[in-house]
């Protein structure tokens, strides 16, 4: 039997100061901030988020990610193309962490908060609390995707030796940090309470009916 | 105590959050929209060896300008090929020409040039040449092996030149005029059909003026040797042309120049220069020969002359056609003539070197043999035995028309020479035969005979007693004389009478010489007697 919540008590966080204050009033007596019980609009715009991370994420994948310019040819490489090169040449730890870190950790965080937006308001074989982990782990793990872009960042930055080599980066390189930012700020927006929220209505209904 | 209520709607509103996801798909339709729009076609090219190419790498440039990319490449159906599928960009749309051609730049080292040096680091790359047809859509083409060494569009004149010989002309070499480089040589080829050498010299512009149905071309590459009573003859061109080989061109000295010419227009490639001065014309025409005599002697080459001056040369003796044909020329009794196929060059005769002069010839030929004009063999070496055609009017000749021998006119022929002497030997040992011989020596036997009877009976004459007897007559009779001679000795009577008697008249004479001596100094000595000179009387001086 879980305890008792602030919601069931009528009392609500603020969302800069965290002091709890009982929800009829609409200003944080401390900070006088705009009180609200939940974050609002959490699941339309962690929804409109997403989707716009899905959008993005099309481009990032098939446009290349990087130019190289090497003695007036030039070449271009998606990521998945990278991934591909660096198995044939045997880098296969280099291979893994670029799939990891670019290919799979954004599709998982995608799916993921697809996933929680999905079962928020409905019954789901994943208790809340797995739910929450889960929750944790994609918010934790979403800023290490970055890890590409950096690297196509740097290397744009550093490489330019006139006409001999030069590394400028595409238009997947922009979509795909597109896609990292907006998940993030998606994961940001959604209020974990909602998990628990649905927790609290059904027992609450069981209690009343 | 009254609390004001918040009112609580339970209808959801939108969030203005949804902003980003319809920009985010608006963007990414626009990209999808434009990409759609902008996409050029997807041609397919054929190529020999996929050397050099490789999917997704390698390009399509058109004047160093990237116009697309090779997606695939695989062998086609009958796996004697590589197909290589390109996308192009839609800016290439238009230079999608039904003569648009592709070839692979690779780096090539040449003796005139080194190219596509770039392609040694950045990998080679299908070069786009537009055509100048204006029909557009072709989507599959077959690529050339070599780059074309002209584009289509350049400006000049492309002549198909051909020879008998391979010479070291190669693709690529110069085509020269007076020594200075006006063009090159595009390709070379052998045609197993007619069996002859084909090239293609592209004339660059505004040099393609000098050629004229006048010109001739001929092989320059090379050093070429002579030896002759002059000594050492050394020839070279351009040092390219000595290394790599060349085509040279010009007008040849006794040839007016021509009409210009069209591109497409056909040239025979000569071996040397000498056989331009030897060979200057380009319009000629075929006459064969019937001759009912030996033709040994008459060689490939050899001319054909009127009046002495050089008129063309003998192709050769066209033996087998004679037999293969079996065309109703046996005559009774006389066996095949044979065909013998003449090449006449009006040029040779100081005539314009054009169409219209041979066959002014043609006319005039016909024309002369109503007036006797024939063909015949004559000498030209009574050592080597080489004969010559000779081609005049002969007085008195047979009634002969113009005729035909396959396609070919025949000029009728007589025979003259040594041929026609020939034909008089046996004529001759022919009147030799015609004579009565068998009587002359049947008669003569007759005579013989006699002759025979004749002897007989003189040597029964011979054999008689009386004639037997002749010789002791005759001994007798000798005796005889000597006994009257031996009368007349110096000892004997008479003999010594007759010696005093010419001592005698010996004497007389001596005098009669004094005489005559005294005369001839005095006619008058014998009447007037000779005045006497008195005898010197010695005289004493004081």
């Amino acid at each position: 039997m879980p305890g008792e919540t602030a919601a069931s008590r009528n009392l609500a966080s603020c969302h800069l100061c965290c002091k709890l204050a009982p929800t009829d009033q609409h200003h944080c007596p401390r900070c006088g901030a705009a009180m609200h019980s939940r974050k609002s609009d959490s699941i339309q715009r962690t929804l409109a988020l997403l989707i716009t991370a899905c959008v993005l994420y099309i481009p990032a994948n098939l446009y290349p990610i990087m130019f190289t310019d090497q003695l007036g040819s030039s070449e271009a490489s998606t990521i998945l193309g990278g991934v591909v090169l660096l198995i044939k040449l045997g880098s296969i730890p280099v291979a893994l962490v670029i799939f990891i870190f670019s290919v799979m950790v954004p599709l998982g965080k995608l799916m993921a908060m697809f996933y929680l937006v999905w079962t928020v308001e409905k019954h789901s074989p994943l208790g809340p609390r797995q739910r929450t982990v889960m929750y944790h782990v994609t918010e934790f793990v979403g800023k290490w995707s970055m890890v590409d872009v950096f690297v196509v960042a740097i290397l744009a930055a550093l490489v330019h030796l006139g006409g001999l080599l030069v590394i400028r980066p595409g238009i997947a390189a922009l979509s795909f940090a597109g896609v990292v930012i907006v998940t993030m700020i998606a994961a940001e927006s959604f209020d974990s309470r909602l998990i628990w929220d649905q927790m609290e209505d059904t027992d609450s209904d069981n209690t009343t009916s | 105590m009254t609390t004001q209520q918040a009112e609580i709607s339970q209808g959801r509103k939108l969030s203005g959050i949804w902003i980003i996801p319809i920009l985010a798909i608006l963007l990414g339709g626009y990209m999808v929209v434009h990409t759609w729009m902008t996409e050029g076609p997807e041609v397919e090219i054929a190529f020999k060896t996929a050397e050099g190419l490789s999917a997704g790498k390698t390009k399509v440039k058109y004047r160093n300008v990237d116009m697309g990319l090779v997606e695939e490449v695989r062998l086609n159906e009958n796996l004697e090929g590589v197909i290589a599928t390109v996308k192009l960009d839609r800016q290439a749309l238009p230079l999608l020409r039904e003569d648009t051609r592709f070839w692979v730049v690779t780096a090539r080292v040449g003796l005139g040039q080194i190219s596509g040096l770039g392609t040694l680091l950045s990998g080679a790359y299908i070069e786009l040449s537009p055509g100048t047809d204006q029909k557009k859509g072709r989507r599959d083409f077959v690529a050339l092996e070599k780059p074309p060494l002209t584009p289509a569009d350049a400006p000049g004149l492309r002549l198909h030149l051909s020879s008998d010989r391979a010479t070291s002309v190669s693709a690529g070499d110069s085509v020269l005029f007076n020594g200075y480089k006006v063009g090159r040589v595009e390709s070379r080829e052998f045609d197993p059909k007619e069996r002859k050498i084909r090239y293609i010299v592209f004339i660059d512009a505004p040099y393609h003026e000098l050629v004229n149905t006048g010109v001739r071309f001929w092989d320059v590459s090379g050093v070429r040797l002579s030896l002759s009573a002059e000594g050492f003859n050394v020839e070279t061109g351009a040092l390219d042309t000595v290394l790599a080989g060349g085509v040279a061109f010009g007008v040849p000295p006794d040839v007016k120049p021509g009409e210009p010419v069209e591109s497409g227009a056909k040239f025979r490639l000569y071996e040397s220069h000498d056989q331009i001065l030897e060979n200057p014309f380009n319009y000629g025409t075929h006459y064969v020969l019937l001759f009912e005599q030996s033709i040994k002697g008459v060689l490939p080459g050899a001319p054909v002359e009127f009046r002495g001056i050089p008129l063309g040369h003998v192709v050769r003796v066209m033996v087998k056609e004679s037999v293969s044909s079996n065309i109703g020329l046996e005559r009774e009794g006389k066996g095949d003539p044979i065909p013998v196929l003449v090449y006449l060059e009006p040029g040779r005769m100081a005539m314009p070197d054009t169409q219209d002069s041979v066959d002014f010839l043609r006319r005039a030929v016909a024309e002369g043999i109503d007036n006797g004009m024939r063909a015949s063999l004559e000498s030209g070496n009574l050592l080597t035995g080489a004969k010559y055609v000779s081609i005049d009017y002969f007085q008195g000749a047979d009634e002969a028309g113009i005729g035909t021998f396959l396609d070919y006119s025949t000029i009728p022929t007589m025979e003259s020479g040594l041929g026609q002497l020939q034909y008089q030997l046996s004529a001759l040992l022919d009147k030799f035969n015609g004579l009565p011989l068998e009587d002359t020596i049947s008669g003569a036997n007759k005579a013989i005979s006699s002759l025979n009877a004749n002897l007989t009976s003189l040597q029964s004459i011979l054999d008689a007693q009386s004639t037997q007897q002749l010789p002791a007559d005759l001994a007798a009779t000798l005796d005889e004389i000597r006994l009257a001679v031996s009368g007349l000795a110096p000892n004997s009577e008479l003999g010594q009478s007759l010696s005093s008697s010419l001592l005698r008249l010996n004497r007389t004479l001596g005098n009669l010489e004094s005489l005559t001596r005294s005369l001839a100094a005095q006619p008058n000595a014998v009447i007037m007697p000779s005045a006497t000179a008195s005898d010197p009387i010695p005289e004493v001086t004081p």
